[in-house]
């Protein structure tokens, strides 16, 4: 396995060949990279995955569909509720049972809600790899308030188990409602403050501009998803373009990298349509809360979950991107497969090639922009 | 890199400018309420009571309310909920729980378990504080195999349960004994030769303590019965030296969990038998499917 | 069910101590240097002893210039170990969260557990590292540091030796810095520790230009190298001091703050110490008490640039409304000086004292707000923008300190006019804090919580 990606990167034996992991404080989780350099310029950087593997699709077969779903919420444990989301999704397309509009506007908001507090994760971290500690407190601080939003809600903070087969757990409690939006016109606010304190840092932007550029079709070869490939200039977004759910009762704009302050397609374009997804986030929980219909939040699904033989697919746009589920039943409660895609693991394939040429400061710089956390990629 | 002389001085006006900015945002930060919360000995309240009430926290089974119909360990997905239903020995007619261990470390607070309880008896609390030195100390043992309590009956038309105040059950469980308390040690499944031993005491403390000699032999309820005679097995049973010999286990108070984990084989009822032999190896294995 | 549970904090006991040792511990360190270094001076003590043999004399002023080094280095220790406290704290508050409040009342007491911490951890040196470089490198550091307290002017007289190359001597000696991180990034045996110690070395000496032509124009405008003539050179008054008085001053300010900055190896110009994070930095293999000599003089180091700073363009110690002719004559002509005299020194020290601290919390500061710089961008930064703008404010300042033999008013002018100009942007700045704290709906001043 090690002489495999010794001869993948190309090591000569001149350069430097240097383990960035598994244990970083920079690498967003356990991965490693095997990288190849004469000191400052990367000849190339090869990502070696698979130290998070806890076998998540082997368990599917396991346990039964509704037991499945804590588990869904393990395979990105930093936004959890799109995993919840697109599980409930494809076994509800297997069961052919269709959630009541209550629950997908319950499902919206929270997934929102949690793609607020994903991508604060994920500005954070990348404000500290790049040397400015305070972003990373002040994002975790915001949060926090979404944590006690959801917990709330549901009763937990990072693993939510909260969407059933057929809708939700649980409806949303008294006054939640306003503290949703209490809490909204708080972040509103504290996200313009944020962008001025890091995002328009002089020393920020020349750190960040016209790095690592990933181009359009560069994007789309490797099947980079989500705010990748946004900020490489492509217009995708599958709440827009593959509607489901509540989302085609909302109004939003999806924000695309145009080279904001570089070109496009480098590492603050990814950065800064993160932070522009966060305020489209915030205007999308205000108008689910105006819109939300009464009723109830759950279907009539039979106690013991037992689809006919077949496979269902459903995709959600989880804050990494587009999440895929395929789900194949074979008639018994257990699932034949579940399979998850991600979009962390095919982002790590683009690493190889953009990193020929960069500094190893650049690197972190890369690894943060793509937004990559490795349960994802190893589930 | 500046190309021309004015891009030379919007660079430095951009950088003053936005230094400006941003200094002075951290400036009237320290102006601000820091959100720290002095946990645990300088909050207002206690954390736990601030919990919102959904809030998954340690699992508590009330288990006066609790009518042994196993569905919270079917729905359970990590298998942490072990239960075993025997029929009374003094009324044949009354079904007996003689074993709900729930592992705590395992329990991945999903909630699964708590939506088909048809009575509510287990509930997530809000306790969220039941560190423990040893992790075995964590399986929570709701039943007494010595004392099996009686399944509940539903009153016809009943609209609620009395159930004991949340958190209070489980608080009590942990309270019982110092987080530093030694856990039970490990007793592997016997090997099926070993059910042939003779039901005597000390012959049987021996055997079991024999066979388990390179692992020291478990405090099992069973062999709690066994434990008057550990004087007796002392020197075999010596290297079970997470508790003094002397102590029976047996006066352990009936709340505290008395033994290993999920994967401790099911005691064999209250009286008689002093067999350290372990019912059959089938309910020794992990997930009932 | 019903808890009896009600908040506990620090017990008065604790409390007491460490208010003692907080307020005990600056007086004593202050108070010593004050009263020592006046009296350890070697004319004084030939005038205290003038019954003595030579000799004698000779083993007491010895004597006296060993407790001065002293008193200085200790300084220079709890200096760097109260602001690692204050920069937690500071760093806290910033980030909407406590730094360290449980080690003593309020966390004072944590420098001394992270000292006592490194002290004893086990100290390694790597396999195949050069073993005597290696255990050299941090002395290095540490003398390049501690020669430097020699020419720092504390107060009116409070000054270990006032070198007539006092500045000049500063510069030169801290060079000796560079020899200690080459040193430790070579014997460290690693090919990364190596790169970084060059990284950090080739830092240092490039950000060594635009400061030493930025002190050329203190210098200029004082005619003199020596610390305590540039401060008397200037007064106690916001306009008298030379970052006002000469427009090139108050941009050659900036220019010296920020390659002193870079000189520290503070953010953001840590880039060779925090690729210590991503890989093999200069200081990776050190533990222990080496490492807590690097660490020392790296705190330490914002004393000393503070210092020189405030030395330089703000004044000093200069008190506001007294001139240094005046506490010379409060002299006295016996042996030892006049309590008025002690007075003012007491006096004088705090000024400093206050207006460094202040300085050094601009340091603190900047470090919590802004990212870091990659090394490339810190070389071009250096080279073409700092060194171009020290050097046209060294050509400024030759033609304006022409002018000013000619006509002395502009320096009053400039004097008056930057000093309102800096006003008008203090209150600028006081608005714009207030106005952060107002524009997040729901926050508001607090003060609360520590």
């Amino acid at each position: 396995m090690e002489k495999l990606i010794l001869r993948r990167v190309g090591h000569t034996g001149e350069e430097m060949l240097l383990n960035f992991g598994p244990q970083h404080p920079s690498t967003h989780g356990v991965i490693n990279f095997l990288v190849d350099t004469d000191g400052e310029v990367m000849k190339k950087a090869v990502p070696d995955v698979g130290y998070l593997h806890r076998s998540l699709e082997k368990i599917g077969e396991m346990v039964g569909y509704p037991g499945y779903m804590p588990y869904t919420d393990r395979i990105d444990y930093v936004a959890a509720m799109f995993a919840n989301e697109g599980y409930a999704m494809a076994v509800e397309r297997l069961l052919k049972v269709q959630a009541p509009p209550r629950a997908l506007w319950l499902r919206a908001i929270s997934g929102e809600l949690c793609r607020i507090g994903s991508h604060l994760v994920s500005v954070g971290t990348m404000a500290t790899d790049i040397g400015a500690s305070t972003p990373l407190v002040h994002a975790l601080r915001e949060r926090e308030a979404v944590n006690d939003l959801i917990e709330a809600l549901c009763g937990a903070r990072l693993t939510y188990n909260y969407c059933r087969i057929g809708g939700v757990a649980y409806d949303a409690p008294q006054g939640w409602r306003d503290r949703v939006l209490k809490f909204l016109d708080h972040f509103d606010s504290v996200l313009v403050e944020f962008d001025r304190l890091i995002s328009f840092n002089e020393i920020y932007i020349r750190r960040l501009a016209n790095v690592a550029v990933i181009t359009r079709e560069q994007a789309v070869d490797y099947g980079l998803v989500g705010p990748n490939l946004r900020g490489s200039g492509m217009d995708w977004d599958v709440r827009r373009d593959v509607p489901y759910g509540a989302y085609p009762n909302f109004k939003f704009k999806v924000p695309v990298g145009h080279g904001f302050r570089g070109t496009e397609g480098d590492t603050y374009d990814r950065y800064y349509v993160r932070v522009l997804e966060m305020a489209e986030s915030s205007h999308i929980v205000r108008q689910a809360l105006e819109s939300m219909p009464d009723g109830e939040f759950m279907a009539k699904v039979p106690r013991k979950i037992k689809p006919e033989a077949g496979e269902a697919f459903s995709r959600v746009e989880s804050a990494r991107g587009e999440m895929a589920y395929y789900v194949v039943s074979d008639g018994t409660d257990k699932a034949y497969r579940i399979r998850a895609r991600t979009g962390s693991f095919t982002a790590m394939g683009i690493i190889e090639d953009v990193s020929p040429g960069l500094m190893v400061a650049d690197l972190v710089a890369l690894i943060a922009s793509l937004d990559v956390v490795a349960p994802e990629i190893d589930r | 890199m500046p190309e021309t002389g004015s891009e030379y001085f919007e660079n430095v006006k951009d950088t003053v400018q936005s230094f400006w900015h941003g200094l002075s945002i951290t400036l009237s930060y320290l102006m601000r309420r820091p959100i720290t919360t002095q946990y645990p000995d300088r909050t207002e309240l206690e954390v736990k009571d601030t919990l919102p009430p959904r809030y998954r926290g340690f699992l508590e089974v009330d288990p006066s309310i609790c009518t042994g119909c196993q569905a919270c360990e079917r729905a359970c997905p990590i298998s942490c909920i072990q239960i075993t239903l025997e029929k009374d020995a003094a009324n044949p007619k009354q079904r007996v729980v003689s074993q709900f261990d729930i592992d705590e470390a395992k329990c991945m607070f999903c909630g699964l378990c708590v939506e088909p309880c048809p009575t509510g008896s287990i509930q997530h609390s809000r306790e969220f504080e039941g560190s423990q030195r040893s992790v075995r100390n964590l399986t929570i043992r709701w039943a007494d195999p010595e004392h099996p309590f009686p399944v509940y009956k539903v009153p016809k038309g009943a609209d609620y349960y009395p159930r004991a105040p949340l958190g209070a059950l489980v608080r009590a469980k942990f309270d019982a004994r110092p987080w530093y308390a030694p856990g039970p040690e490990y007793l592997p499944p016997e090997p099926p030769s070993a059910k042939k031993v003779e039901p005597s005491k000390p012959a049987a403390a021996k055997p079991a303590a024999a066979d388990s000699a390179p692992k020291p032999a478990a405090a099992k309820p069973a062999a709690a019965d066994a434990a008057p005679k550990a004087p007796d097995a002392k020197p075999a049973a010596a290297d079970a030296d997470a508790k003094s010999p002397p102590k029976p286990v047996v006066e352990m108070p009936a709340d505290a969990p008395a033994a290993s984990s999920a994967n401790a084989p099911a005691p064999a009822p209250a009286k008689a038998t002093t067999e350290a032999a372990p019912a059959p190896p089938a309910t020794t294995t992990g997930p009932k499917t | 069910m019903p808890a009896n549970y009600a908040p506990r904090y620090t017990p008065k006991l604790v409390v007491a101590i460490t208010l003692a040792a907080a307020v005990g511990i600056p007086i004593a360190i202050f108070g010593a240097i004050t009263v020592a270094t006046p009296l350890l001076k070697p004319a004084t003590l030939d005038a205290l002893l003038p019954s003595a043999t030579p000799a004698a004399r000779t083993a007491a002023k010895i004597a006296g210039m060993a407790l001065l080094g002293l008193l200085m280095v200790t300084f220079g220790a709890i200096f760097s170990g109260v602001i690692v406290w204050w920069e937690r704290r500071i760093a806290g508050r910033m980030q909407s969260r406590i730094g360290p409040n449980r080690a003593g009342y309020q966390g004072f007491f944590v420098w001394i557990c992270d000292a006592v911490k490194l002290v004893l951890k086990e100290e390694l040196i790597p396999k195949d590292a050069d073993a005597l470089l290696f255990r050299a490198a941090p002395y290095f550091v540490l003398v390049g540091f501690a020669l430097t307290f020699v020419v720092l002017p504390f107060g009116h007289s409070i000054i270990v030796a006032d070198l007539n190359v006092g500045i000049f001597y500063v510069t030169s000696v801290t060079a000796l810095v560079v020899v200690g991180i080459l040193l430790s990034g070579w014997s460290s045996n690693s090919k990364w520790a190596l790169f970084g110690g060059m990284r950090s070395a080739a830092q240092v000496i490039s950000y060594e230009i635009p400061a030493g032509v930025a002190i050329f124009i203190p210098v200029a405008m004082a005619g003199s190298l020596s610390m305590q003539d540039m401060i008397r050179a200037q007064g106690g008054l916001p306009w008298e001091w030379f970052i006002f008085r000469n427009p090139a001053a108050f941009i050659a300010f900036f220019i010296l703050f920020i390659s002193q900055l870079a000189e520290a190896n503070r953010t953001p110009f840590d880039l060779p110490e925090a690729e210590s994070e991503l890989v093999a930095g200069y200081l990776s293999e050190y533990s222990g008490f080496r490492f807590a000599l690097f660490f020392l003089v790296e705190f330490g180091n914002i004393w000393v640039l503070s210092a020189i700073a405030t030395t330089l363009f703000l004044g000093g110690w200069q008190i506001p409304f007294v001139s240094a002719a005046a506490i010379d004559a409060a002299r006295g002509a016996g042996p030892l000086p006049s309590l008025a005299w002690w007075g003012w020194q007491a006096l004088s020290v705090v000024v400093f004292g206050a207006k460094a601290f202040l300085l050094s919390n601009v340091v603190v500061w900047l470090r919590w707000t802004l990212p870091r710089i990659r090394i490339d961008q810190m070389m071009s930064l250096c080279w073409k923008y700092l060194v171009p703008a020290a050097f046209a404010c060294f050509v400024f300042t030759l033609f304006w300190q022409l002018a000013v033999g000619v006509a002395p008013k502009i320096e009053l002018a400039s004097g008056i006019g930057l000093t309102a100009f800096a006003a008008v942007l203090t209150l600028l700045f006081a608005r714009r804090v207030a106005l952060n704290v107002r524009e997040v709906r729901g926050d508001k001043y607090d003060f609360s919580n520590w």
